[in-house]
């Protein structure tokens, strides 16, 4: 454990809980993620649980799927963001419905929220990430 | 008896009464003198023989006094005359016997006139009456007494006009005869209209003259009435016929005329008038088709008119299309027949034609909307097509991004692991651009099935090919084809979505670019043109898209390929189709194109060149006036 320096203001990695239906994507999400040493991401397949999971883990940005079986990453977002402990907490969503003229270079923001399209990089995964937590700031 | 025997007369005396039937009295004498000194009975006999009524014989009888008369009293009415030999003067029996023969003369006369009367009244089909000054009837005629209802002459006598008629007849009548006592002026052959009690009406054609006495003195009038109301309802139904026809020929809603055989007009309603472009019937009549036509155009309908009256063979709805200088067209549904006289001779031909020219600019309408119709039917399954593509789409990107998202991430972690083999970097790396192809296919699928405004603003389309240059000059020099643009100074506006349009061009160079792999010319043209009637280089599909005469812009790609096959032009617009090898097109680039083509209600055709090879893409487009802009914005699904 390295001592908290300006080049790593960071002791903690980053807390991403992602919420996708598709254990393979989420496993490789985990596991390009968690490789860069940057973040630690919470995986939830089963969208309903997302909230439970979410007040226990106290994500600092959340990775929404928008098309799941259950509860559809719109419902998840509404329910996020009534809950105390999520309300402020950023959420990207992750589709695979975007065409290219929306998505651009892949993230892009509309309406106020943010979506990347998939498939992603884990380049783009991670920049995007950053650049959401940056605005926070 | 001696005194008799004058020397004037020639006696024949008979004294046995059986002798007398030898004798040939009725034609070889003048009269009989009878003495009554013989049986009652032989005397009737005797008279009986010679003839009771219309003998030709004067009959006297001779009596000894006047108490043998007044025994005999029954024979008197039967004979001439009468003579009582105790009291006859001297010369008186000769006297007597000569005004015997006289009066016998002259009443056999009277009697002979009575009896042509008598026929004249009792059998001439014709009423016959005479009347005194009152109007009263003092004889009639058989006829007469039936035709009124009367079973004797007797029933009439005294009665007038105002018995018979109601006064709407009785009346003129009555005033005609007192006209007729004053002025002694007959009245010759005039109708009447008599009008019955009953309602019954006959027509009479009348002749009525003064009756006058020996004396020429006016007593009343006379007249003989012949009934001619068969006539005169012939003559009406007649007049009733042809008023009706007139009216029929003046107010039906075509025209209709009758012509001679030698063409001249005998007949021409107002209709037929403004055909001809004639302002009253009177200078139509007798007038025939060259006072109205050119000579070309009367010479045809007369050809065929006459050609009708010669085979005797008639028209029935032809419709028959006239263009004339300085009048709008005409369409018109003619039927012409010959028209025969009683032996059958053809005398001329009847016809009729009625003006359809709005039934027919109806029709055209009808069918412009019709065609417009199946254009937009096209449109339409073109548009669902596309919808179906989009839908399918969506389906597709989320079942196949998903495994393309572990596969990029599955190669993102590898490519960490294995960074130190260059080998297995490289094949990573192939991996990543397989799979970003197959995503991008994916990308493209989406786009069209994307909402997307459009919005219309009239603009050149050199302009929009102007900048598709710019931004792919790049493009084209790593290619290494040369573009040549020959673009017209003055092309027309049309209503464009410029980012819509940008892509047609940006696809058509694409392509281009595509099949010319070792380089080339690429040919832009633009320039105005007006839709021409189906001619040399306007297809079928042209003519339905635009109107004949609307402004259009045509634009020519060109390129120096290989061209493309028969089925591939067929094709070239499916979706999904590509004439590139697997994995160099996503075959939804002509479709798009030609969707963007069909939304700026253009047309894209694609054909080899003729002169050279390469393919020509040809696009037209309809103008729009500059002023116009089309600002309403509308979702393209």
């Amino acid at each position: 454990m390295k001592a908290k320096t300006a080049n790593t203001p960071r002791i903690e990695p980053c807390r991403v809980l992602l919420v996708d239906d598709e254990a393979s994507f989420t496993r490789m999400v985990k596991l390009n993620l968690e490789a860069s040493g940057k973040y630690a991401v919470r995986v939830v397949n089963e969208s309903p649980m997302a909230q439970q999971v979410a007040n226990e883990f106290k994500p600092e940005i959340i990775l929404l799927d928008v098309v799941m079986p259950e509860a559809d990453g719109g419902d998840v977002a509404v329910q996020l963001r009534q809950h105390a402990i999520t309300q402020d907490t950023p959420i990207i969503f992750v589709s695979a419905m975007v065409s290219l003229k929306e998505s651009g270079s892949g993230f892009y923001e509309s309406g106020g929220e943010h979506f990347l399209a998939k498939p992603v990089s884990t380049e783009l995964l991670s920049s995007s990430i950053d650049s959401v937590l940056a605005k926070r700031v | 008896m001696s005194k008799a025997e004058d020397e004037r007369y020639e006696v024949l005396r008979i004294d046995n009464i059986d002798n007398l039937e030898q004798v040939d009295i009725k034609h070889s004498y003048h009269a009989v003198l009878l003495d009554m000194r013989i049986e009652t009975s032989q005397a009737l006999q005797i008279i009986k023989s010679v003839g009771a009524i219309n003998r030709p014989v004067a009959l006297l009888c001779l009596y000894q006094n006047h108490a043998q008369l007044r025994q005999q009293q029954e024979i008197i009415p039967q004979v001439d005359d009468f003579l009582l030999t105790d009291s006859m003067a001297e010369g008186e029996l000769t006297t007597r016997i000569s005004n015997a023969i006289y009066r016998h003369h002259k009443e056999a006369q009277l009697l002979s006139e009575q009896n042509l009367l008598k026929q004249l009244l009792e059998n001439l089909p014709d009423a016959i009456y005479f009347k005194n000054k009152q109007g009263r009837f003092l004889k009639v005629s058989e006829t007469m007494n039936q035709i009124y209802g009367f079973s004797n002459s007797q029933e009439i006598i005294g009665k007038t006009d105002f018995d018979l008629f109601t006064p709407e007849h009785a009346q003129p009548a009555y005033d005609d005869e007192q006209s007729i006592i004053e002025t002694g002026k007959p009245i010759i052959g005039k109708i009447e209209k008599e009008t019955m009690h009953d309602g019954q009406i006959r027509y009479v054609s009348t002749t009525k003259i003064p009756l006058r006495d020996t004396h020429n003195q006016i007593i009343g009038t006379m007249g003989m009435s012949r009934s001619v109301t068969e006539l005169i309802e012939a003559q009406d139904q007649l007049e009733r016929e042809g008023r009706l026809l007139k009216t029929i020929i003046d107010y039906a809603l075509a025209g209709i005329f009758v012509k001679d055989r030698k063409g001249c007009y005998l007949i021409a309603n107002q209709r037929h008038l403004r055909f001809l472009g004639a302002s009253s019937t009177d200078t139509v009549i007798g007038k025939t088709l060259f006072d109205f036509f050119d000579q070309t155009e009367a010479e045809e309908i007369n050809t065929n008119d006459m050609a009708i009256m010669e085979t005797g063979e008639g028209i029935e709805y032809r419709i028959d299309h006239q263009k004339r200088k300085n009048t709008p067209d005409l369409w018109l549904l003619t039927s012409k027949v010959p028209f025969y006289d009683k032996t059958g001779n053809c005398i001329g031909l009847v016809g009729i034609s009625q003006d359809i020219t709005s039934q027919k600019e109806i029709e055209f309408r009808l069918k412009s909307v019709i065609e417009t119709l199946e254009t937009t039917q096209i449109q339409l399954i073109e548009a669902e097509k596309l919808k179906t593509v989009g839908r399918l789409a969506a389906g597709i990107a989320h079942e196949v991004k998903n495994p393309l998202a572990v596969v990029t991430l599955g190669i993102d972690f590898l490519k960490k692991q294995l960074a130190d083999s260059k080998e297995m970097i490289e094949v990573l790396d192939d991996m990543q651009i397989a799979a970003n192809k197959a995503n991008h296919v994916i990308f493209e699928l989406l786009d069209y099935s994307s909402p997307h405004e459009i919005s219309m603003v009239p603009k050149s389309i050199n302009e929009i090919i102007e900048h598709v240059r710019t931004f792919m000059r790049h493009n084209f020099n790593e290619a290494q084809i040369e573009l040549h643009l020959e673009l017209s100074a003055n092309l027309a506006a049309v209503l464009v979505d410029t980012k819509k349009m940008e892509q047609v061009f940006i696809n058509l160079f694409l392509n281009a670019i595509s099949v010319m792999p070792k380089g080339g010319k690429l040919t832009v043209s633009s320039h105005n043109e007006t839709m021409q009637q189906a001619g040399s280089n306007v297809s079928s599909q042209m003519t339905e898209c635009f109107r004949i005469g609307e402004q259009i812009v045509v634009i020519e790609v060109k390129d120096t390929g290989i061209g493309l096959s028969t089925a591939a032009l067929e094709k070239v617009f499916d979706p999904f189709y590509s004439s590139k090898s697997t994995g160099k097109g996503t075959g939804l680039g002509l479709f798009v194109t030609r969707n963007i083509v069909d939304l700026h209600r253009g047309l894209i055709t694609l054909e080899n060149r003729k002169l050279a090879s390469g393919v020509c893409a040809r696009l037209i487009f309809p103008t729009t006036s500059k002023n116009e802009s089309e600002d309403c914005k509308y979702p393209q699904n």
